[in-house]
């Protein structure tokens, strides 16, 4: 998977480059509108990060000239303004998603996956698996080591986005906005919550234990004996 | 146009004042001294005509009337007396030309003659004429006029009024003199306020308007800017306090991360206390974001922004989510959450849950074990009331209005400084309501603490239209 990133913050653009190369994706960094437009052009990404505030030609004439040649890539904006007209406008020029600055890496990690995973023949597995923990879709069972687990319709969701980002390490505010529609920074605390009441039926009774937290950053599923994607 | 100063429109309205008053008494006082003299004129002369008529009716020849006419008439000085008859004059003390005009208006009723005034070069005369007629003469009627010269009068009338004007000159000049006088005292305690104001400064908020001391009329508007000192005050207190604490919450979690961050550098480190390190920054780091973008979202709520997106809502479904969200939370805490009543409102969908979020999460907080929760929607006259209610600790009476403070803490130990926020949760709270045109109340009493938000009822037109559509 190829990304661009266009970004004038030399530390920003650096740091976005290293976290996306180690989460095996390939990245090429433009520092200006007007490279970062030509690179976008010439060369075959998959999703292109783009900065609003650039030197040269600004975030929304790179995504306008990028839509008026014909260009569909996907674009995902990274910017300071959280108004709501810059957001409707940058959604309005075409683009796939937007995130305010500052953001958890976590958070970007989270978006550019969904995006990339978007539009793809997803195979829709009606059961879900990570080592011996078996998800239902159809059904909504949950099973561990074949015996039954009851959960909540909450707990389900939870643990349905979970075991479906696998290996992914989900932010609290994105698990918060998935699962109960909360599109706020709110009590964190209340998804450790939920975790740690998720975790105590899925996992304490259990060896190895799947769901782990990664602190400073979110929580994650993921069998020991699989590698990280 | 320059406006004057308030003395200067005093004096000026007074003088003037003073000038009109003076003026109608020096004309009046002038009228009723020529009516004075009128009267006194006429009487003389009607006098000397009945005189003469009677001298007419005794006489016995011309002769012998112009003889009678001149000793009756000799020692009167300064009157003058013609008798005429068909243009002949009869008798005349001395020669005088009466004006044709005097002779054409003489009528032949002698009761209702008016006095005729007229000039020469040295004389000012006054006349009365009569038609009379005597046995003597047969049935030819006689022209008779009596004039006195008016000049004594007439200087007289004049020195009077030229001693008036100066006199209401005088009096005008030092009437203005004192309205001036006057002005500039009673006005002195306007001076006073205006000293007082100038004292005022950002770092001098205590000076106050005198109010017992000046007159009633000033001491109402003395207190209302009394008044608006004290909110003007208050409202500066709150943002030095705010300020103080701003800088004192930014600078708490950036020194944490400075000194974390040169200490771990400072020396080598296994990998294990370098992660940890890592994560402690991206925790406090985090903490910083949030409190960043809560401030720019009050900032731009309190600035009244309008409302992102305006839609009917239910409360009850709300409620419901929020709920969801907590339950885990609540039972844990083995705390109960209950809900009564609906309601619907106006308004944006996610502010609305963001508002009823940080009350429902500061009653859990707050909430004893083994309690319920409830949030409760009411609909009182034309407003609907969504009330969270909890049974805890409770907040005394002075914390009250000042829970919804930027960074107020009940807690000022800031003992627990990850699970509370930074302390903007109420103000955000209370910031929403307003941009929906409520607000936000609380009371708490008998071990019960409860936040109410209120909304203005929706409107039912509106509402119908939202449903149609």
């Amino acid at each position: 998977m190829k990304i661009l990133i266009v970004e004038d913050e030399p530390k920003t653009g650096e740091y976005l480059r290293k976290g996306l190369k180690e989460a095996s994706f390939v990245v090429d960094l433009s520092s200006d509108g007007i490279d970062g437009l030509h690179n976008a052009l010439e060369g075959e990404y998959d999703l292109i990060l783009l900065d609003v505030m650039l030197p040269g030609m600004d975030g929304w004439e790179v995504m306008r000239n990028l839509r008026q040649k014909g260009n569909e890539v996907p674009v995902l904006f990274l910017t300071a303004k959280d108004q709501i007209e810059d957001r409707v406008k940058g959604l309005e020029l075409g683009a796939d998603d937007y995130l305010v600055k500052p953001f958890s890496f976590a958070e970007l990690l989270a978006r550019v996956r969904t995006i990339l995973r978007r539009g793809k023949p997803s195979v829709e597995a009606s059961i879900i698996k990570v080592a011996d923990l078996e998800l239902d879709l159809l059904r909504r069972r949950v099973s561990r080591a074949g015996k039954r687990i009851e959960l909540t319709s909450k707990e389900f969701g939870l643990l349905e986005l979970l075991m479906r980002r696998q290996g992914e390490v989900l932010p609290r505010s994105l698990i918060a906005s998935q699962v109960w529609d909360m599109n706020f920074d709110s009590d964190t605390n209340v998804i450790e919550v939920a975790v740690r009441r998720l975790r105590s039926k899925i996992d304490d009774a259990y060896e190895p234990k799947l769901l782990q937290t990664v602190r400073g950053m979110g929580y994650v599923i993921e069998s020991p004996l699989q590698s990280s994607c | 146009m320059t406006s004057f100063s308030l003395t200067t429109r005093l004096t000026l309205f007074y003088t003037l004042v003073s000038a009109l008053v003076l003026l109608g008494l020096g004309w009046l006082t002038s009228a009723a001294m020529n009516q004075h003299f009128d009267a006194l004129d006429r009487a003389g002369l009607q006098d000397k005509i009945h005189l003469i008529e009677e001298v007419g009716a005794k006489a016995e020849s011309k002769s012998d009337l112009q003889k009678r006419l001149a000793d009756v008439l000799h020692s009167h000085e300064g009157l003058i007396v013609t008798l005429q008859t068909n243009g002949q004059t009869l008798f005349a003390t001395e020669a005088l030309k009466i004006p044709d005009a005097a002779i054409k208006n003489l009528s032949q009723e002698s009761k209702t003659q008016k006095l005729f005034n007229w000039e020469t070069k040295d004389h000012q005369y006054r006349a009365l004429g009569a038609l009379i007629s005597t046995p003597l003469i047969g049935d030819e009627v006689l022209t008779l006029w009596v004039v006195l010269d008016s000049k004594l009068h007439a200087h007289f009338q004049e020195h009077f009024r030229f001693t008036l004007a100066i006199y209401v000159i005088l009096a005008t000049v030092f009437s203005g003199l004192l309205g001036w006088l006057a002005a500039k005292q009673g006005l002195a305690p306007l001076r006073i306020m205006k000293s007082r104001a100038q004292a005022v400064t950002s770092n001098k908020m205590g000076e106050r308007m005198p109010v017992k001391t000046v007159p009633v009329e000033m001491a109402d508007l003395a207190q209302t800017l009394n008044d608006m000192l004290d909110r003007l005050q208050e409202d500066f207190r709150r943002l030095s306090e705010f300020s103080s604490d701003l800088a004192h919450e930014l600078r708490t979690p950036i020194s944490n991360l400075l000194t974390e961050t040169q200490v771990t550098l400072s020396s080598k480190r296994s990998n294990t206390e370098y992660e940890d390190v890592l994560a402690s920054n991206s925790e406090e780091l985090q903490r910083l974001a949030r409190m960043v973008s809560d401030m720019l979202f009050l900032a731009k709520t309190e600035n009244g922004l309008t409302l992102p997106s305006q839609e009917t809502i239910a409360i009850a479904t709300q409620a419901q989510a929020l709920f969801d969200f907590y339950e885990a939370l609540a039972f844990e805490k083995g705390i109960y959450l209950a809900l009564t009543g609906e309601g619907l409102i106006s308004g944006d969908r996610l502010m609305l849950r963001r508002a009823l979020s940080n009350l429902l999460s500061n009653a859990l907080r707050h909430a004893t074990i083994g309690t319920t929760v409830s949030i409760k929607v009411e609909t009182i006259n034309d407003k609907v009331q969504v009330s969270v209610i909890n049974h805890g600790s409770m907040i005394s009476e002075e914390m009250l209005p000042r829970l919804f403070d930027r960074f107020f803490r009940v807690d000022k130990s800031r003992a627990h400084p990850h699970s509370d926020g930074a302390g903007l949760g109420l103000a955000i709270t209370r910031a929403i309501m307003r941009a929906h045109g409520g607000g936000v109340t609380v009371t708490s009493r008998l071990g019960e603490t409860c936040f109410s938000l209120i909304f203005p009822k929706i409107d039912t037109d509106n509402h119908a239209i939202n449903a149609n559509d």
